[in-house]
């Protein structure tokens, strides 16, 4: 009984793995399909995306600034000279760097954890994933806003909470000092993120099929086998998925750092954003920060790369 | 099969090609959309002489003024006597964006840059006009305005709109600060008694910066957990402003006659070391560096702070007992004097321009003009604004002394001297916002302590100058 | 198969809703009070002065008592059709464009495709500020900035590489056996489309369409450059519109806040329930 059982569970689960790639590299006249199905997307993000940026990329060769754009001059490399050589720059990279490294594994951790939990609730599971996904409704300024404020050292709320703990009023500069400031703006980043990790591996969780687990279960698996052995594994490509998304929108951080820090003080939580955007429009240094720009997207361009490639090894182990 | 994939290539690469022909990424954007007018009449009115003909009937009939201004509560109440100048003038005004000042700066620049200027009349402010004249954003006024309009204006205020010898700016209104300090706590008999005892001196508003530094120093020692004895702005444009004013009390400069940095003086290293010591000695709220005009009065009117300087437009607030909980519980003094032996006063006027875009020059002048006649200053001035015009202030110190409560003449009189004698702009150059995006980070870092006063504007100053040299200051 | 009541699973759930739900709270009540309560310290918890002032003067029905409340000037019922319209069409758009484009990755295998697939996530890379400044040079000289359909095509652009991305995944998962079980059965191609295929991607166009539809909705940085007037002002430059240079309006940017946030979960809900339909629908019948 058991044997047969499994058998027919592996099997399934073999069915399951097969992608369509199969049917799709055979025929000769869908050769073209593929393109024209991609077309429209080219063409978009040509236009919104691509275009832009090769006029910003012309213009990190030139001097440009907002306010003597009538006369541009070339300068070569210059630009891209000066930011390679600016301390500040590669501070904000290195600490980009690790605000992404660090909020994607906790989210990650936590979006996974809470997935499961949720994954086990049934009734009244719509109501509490929509209380889950409230975060993700929020405007990025918006959640900045919410933050400053929470963060406050005369009058947040969690100053607040403490001066009602300990009847005597506490001060502390949440985002102010060294690595407070940099766990503020990590815990208003997590909060703002993690439902968003949660649905994607829900849903993932939520399409492995039943049988799979049954399985796992005749065959004697607890809790926490199943979820490491099963759960987990099954999941993989939303993962990647996820935390490739994840890494590229953090990368992109802006709205809500801008708003509770504004990089500061003393560039204490400055990312490259906030810093790029200082030094383009108030700076007026329009084409350095283009070349900041470009700079960092070539190396958002690697970790995605990086990203991507795991993806592609993933499957690739999964097609038995 | 082939064929039709051949000619979804060929379609897709001809539509890449022309639209790569249309937006030539090279090109520096030109001036473009001009002022959106009624179609035939634009073309009789704008072609009158410079001077203004007075029609019978209204003389700007038919055109359509677009204007860009600062918005928030107490700006836009003025904005709402605008129908009684499209009744005088037939003009129709249309106000195509409102923004608080940072917001409005960002969008002229951006639009000065890009070419997207469409509105006649622009906000504009003593502290940044410099940079959309570089930005080729703005016309002079000169031809616009005679002198015996612009008689009535306090002239030292005027001549912060002058570079070049030309007016680019008229005036609206003005702030400057004054010291503002509590009287429950400085002229408290308790508070100077455990003064005394503390130190041997007695508790007195200081008069000069270093009187300054020491009272808020002892004074923090006297005060309850959460109630600090002064702050400051500590972050952007206002913490540069703040140490400049300082800076200039003690006889320092920002620039030198030859436009290198001259910050990292004696004078500027007391000013910064001023400030770090206040911050180190715990006198100064924490998250101090966090602080733009919002914040350091919220802290002002929550009753948590001793004294500090402060612009004067905040009064009404101050003074209103349902916002604030020091209403009637301070004063106002004039700032202290440094070294330098003068009082400082960073001040700057909000002000109107005329865009180099506007085809109805003439019209937006006279529409300059309604906004800061007679009329309309004193409307704002009930508003708590400081306005620029002398028979304004004459008329509103009278109504002034009728109230009863001696602060409101006393902050009026105190403004008008210092409007005449402390008023002292940011350096009038298109640099200064840059020079301060490099200055107030480092300032920041001396303040909490990571960096040396004087290493640190070092540094600052040699960025500068570097900024300077790049700008094409130094021939 | 008995899930059990999974305690610890209730309580770590409860807790972590609680946490993730505190702001939200704080955003409603920061909505109903006074300004007076609500930067304050000491603080005050339970207000005495609740009243929906800052929402009536939002919607057009009632004059703000307060002297710095921005309510009644703030063109509000632009803003909401400006975001609508925008956020809805380039949500549809972007799951045409994006499905096709997964479609076509997770299908076929063809030169170049894990090259453009690269671009397309490369594209995703660059934030709206990086975009904003050439974004509006290009807008301008086609004349669509300051215009609704401008900012759509701007969003769509930005929703589809993560669309097409997750399609793509959802789209592969699919076994072909399940479809050809469906023809051998007797349906067409296209019915099998339709019975076999499209309810299995349900859930990721739920999910693609949710996040799209966020992504468009709270999207600051090129709305704030390319809207100018109330023809296309979105909301979330319009929440800068309670913050002035000296004193902001927090009590009325909460509300409008609140009501931003109430299509965004109206949407949600909607949306949500076809992901759980799909997802029952998709169960493998062994």
């Amino acid at each position: 009984m058991t044997t047969e059982k499994t058998i027919k569970s592996k099997e399934i689960v073999k069915l399951a793995r097969v992608s369509r790639e199969r049917r799709g590299r055979a025929t000769a006249e869908n050769r073209h399909l593929p393109i024209v199905l991609l077309i429209p997307a080219i063409i978009i993000l040509a236009f919104v995306v691509g275009f832009p940026m090769l006029y910003s990329l012309y213009l990190s060769f030139t001097n440009f600034t907002l306010l003597s754009h009538a006369s541009i001059k070339f300068v070569g490399l210059q630009n891209y000279v000066t930011v390679f050589k600016d301390p500040i720059f590669l501070g904000s990279l290195g600490r980009t760097i690790l605000y992404i490294t660090i909020a994607v594994n906790l989210e990650f951790i936590l979006g996974l954890l809470i997935a499961n939990a949720m994954s086990h609730i049934i009734r009244g599971q719509s109501i509490l994933r929509t209380v889950m996904m409230m975060p993700m409704m929020f405007a990025p300024i918006l959640v900045g806003f919410q933050f400053k404020w929470i963060f406050n050292d005369q009058v947040g709320l969690i100053n607040n909470i403490l001066y009602e703990i300990f009847g005597r009023p506490i001060i502390i500069p949440w985002l102010i000092e060294r690595p407070l400031g940099f766990i503020s703006i990590l815990i208003a980043e997590i909060w703002m993120s993690t439902p968003f990790m949660v649905i994607v591996f829900l849903a993932g969780i939520m399409s492995i099929s039943p049988e799979i687990l049954e399985a796992a279960e005749v065959d004697g698996a607890n809790e926490w086998q199943k979820f490491r052995h099963v759960t987990v594994p099954s999941i993989i490509p939303f993962i990647y998925i996820a935390m490739a998304v994840r890494s590229l929108d953090i990368a992109k951080a802006y709205d809500l750092v801008s708003i509770m820090t504004g990089g500061g003080p003393a560039h204490r939580t400055e990312l490259i954003w906030t810093y790029v955007y200082r030094l383009a429009f108030t700076s007026q240094k329009f084409a350095l920060g283009s070349a900041m720009s470009y700079v960092t997207v070539v190396i958002a361009f690697a970790f995605t790369f990086y990203f991507f490639r795991q993806l592609i090894k993933a499957r690739q182990i999964r097609r038995v | 099969m082939k064929k039709r994939s051949l000619l979804v290539i060929t379609i897709s690469i001809s539509v890449l090609i022309v639209a790569t022909l249309l937006f030539p990424a090279g090109c520096a954007p030109k001036p473009a959309a001009p002022t959106e007018t009624t179609a035939a009449e634009t073309t009789a009115t704008t072609e009158t002489t410079a001077a203004e003909e007075t029609k019978p009937g209204k003389p700007f009939e038919g055109i359509t003024l677009k204007a860009a201004f600062i918005g928030g509560a107490n700006y836009e109440e003025m904005y709402k006597a605008i129908p009684k100048f499209e009744e005088e003038t037939g003009a129709k005004v249309e106000i195509v964006f409102k923004g608080d000042g940072f917001q409005i700066d960002k969008k002229l620049k951006t639009d000065f840059a890009a070419g997207t200027v469409d509105y006649d009349v622009c906000w504009d402010h003593s502290s940044f006009y410099t940079q959309y004249i570089k930005a080729d954003g703005i016309i002079p006024l000169d031809d616009y305005f005679t002198k015996e309009e612009l008689a009535d204006h306090i002239p030292m205020i005027l001549n912060a709109g002058m570079k070049d010898g030309h007016l680019w700016i008229i005036p609206r209104h003005f702030d400057i600060s004054a010291l503002h300090y509590r009287t429950d706590i400085l002229n408290d008999t308790e508070m100077q008694k455990k003064f005394k005892d503390q130190t041997g001196k007695d508790l007195k508003v200081p008069e000069t910066w270093d009187e300054f530094k020491e009272t808020a120093i002892a004074l923090q020692k006297l005060l309850p957990a959460g109630v600090y004895a002064t702050e400051f702005a500590g972050k952007e444009e206002a913490l540069t402003g703040r140490f400049y004013e300082v800076l200039l009390a003690e006889g320092g400069q920002y620039f030198d006659e030859n436009w290198k940095p001259a910050f990292n003086s004696e004078a500027g290293v007391k000013a910064a070391t001023m400030f770090r010591d206040l911050y180190k000695a715990g006198a100064m709220p924490p998250g101090m560096t966090g602080f733009v005009w919002e914040d350091v009065a919220k802290n002002w009117v929550a009753g948590n702070i001793a004294m500090y300087t402060e612009w004067y437009g905040w009064y009404s607030y101050f003074q209103d007992p349902s916002a604030s909980k020091v209403a009637g519980k301070f004063d106002i003094a004039r700032q202290p004097v440094g070294d330098g032996g003068i009082h400082s006063g960073w001040a700057g006027d909000h002000a109107f321009s005329i865009t180099k875009a506007s085809k109805n020059p003439e019209a937006a002048a006279a529409f300059i003009k309604f906004l800061t006649n007679e009329e309309q200053q004193y409307n704002e001035s009930k508003l708590g604004f400081l306005v620029t015009r002398q028979s304004v202030w004459e008329k509103i110190i009278e109504e002034a002394k009728a109230t009863g409560n001696p602060l409101d003449v006393k902050r009026l009189e105190f403004a008008q001297l210092q409007a005449s004698e402390d008023f002292k702009t940011p350096p009038l150059v298109a640099e200064w916002l840059p020079s301060s995006d490099i200055l107030y980070p480092i300032l920041q870092a001396i303040i909490l302590g990571d960096k040396d006063p004087k290493a640190g504007l070092d540094e600052a100053a040699a960025k500068v100058e570097q900024l300077m040299k790049d700008a094409g200051y130094y021939k | 198969m008995k899930r059990g009541k999974h305690i610890p699973s209730r309580i770590v759930t409860f807790i972590v809703l609680a946490i993730f739900f505190i702001p939200v709270l704080w955003l409603i009540l920061t909505s109903l009070r006074p300004n007076i309560e609500i930067n304050t310290r000491p603080p005050v918890w339970i207000s005495k002065n609740i009243n929906v002032d800052s929402y009536l003067a939002l919607l057009g029905f009632g004059v703000n008592p307060e002297r710095f409340a921005f309510g009644e000037n703030i063109p509000f019922g632009s803003y909401f059709r400006n975001s609508l319209i925008t956020a809805t069409v380039s949500t549809l758009l972007a799951l045409v464009i994006g499905t096709l484009a997964g479609y076509a990755f997770s299908s076929f295998k063809f030169k170049g495709r894990n090259g453009i697939f690269l671009s397309l996530m490369l594209a995703r890379a660059i934030p709206g500020i990086a975009l904003s400044l050439p974004l509006l040079v290009l807008f301008t000289r086609m004349g669509l900035s300051d215009k609704v359909y401008g900012l759509v095509i701007a969003y769509t652009a930005m929703n589809v590489p993560f669309t097409a991305w997750l399609m793509a995944g959802f789209i592969g998962e699919i076994p072909e056996e399940l479809n050809d079980a469906a023809l051998i059965d007797g349906c067409s191609k296209w019915s099998a489309f339709l019975k076999v295929d499209l309810p299995l991607i349900g859930p990721g166009l739920a999910a693609s369409g949710i996040f799209a539809f966020l992504t468009s909705w709270n999207e600051f940085a090129i709305a704030s450059v390319i809207t100018r007037t109330i023809a296309s002002k979105t909301f979330p430059p319009g929440l800068f519109d309670f913050t002035a240079e000296f004193v902001s309006d927090w009590r009325g940017m909460c509300a409008m806040s609140v009501l931003m946030l109430v299509p965004a979960i109206i949407f949600v809900i909607i949306v949500q329930r076809q992901l759980v339909k799909g997802l029952t629908l998709g169960a493998l019948k062994g």
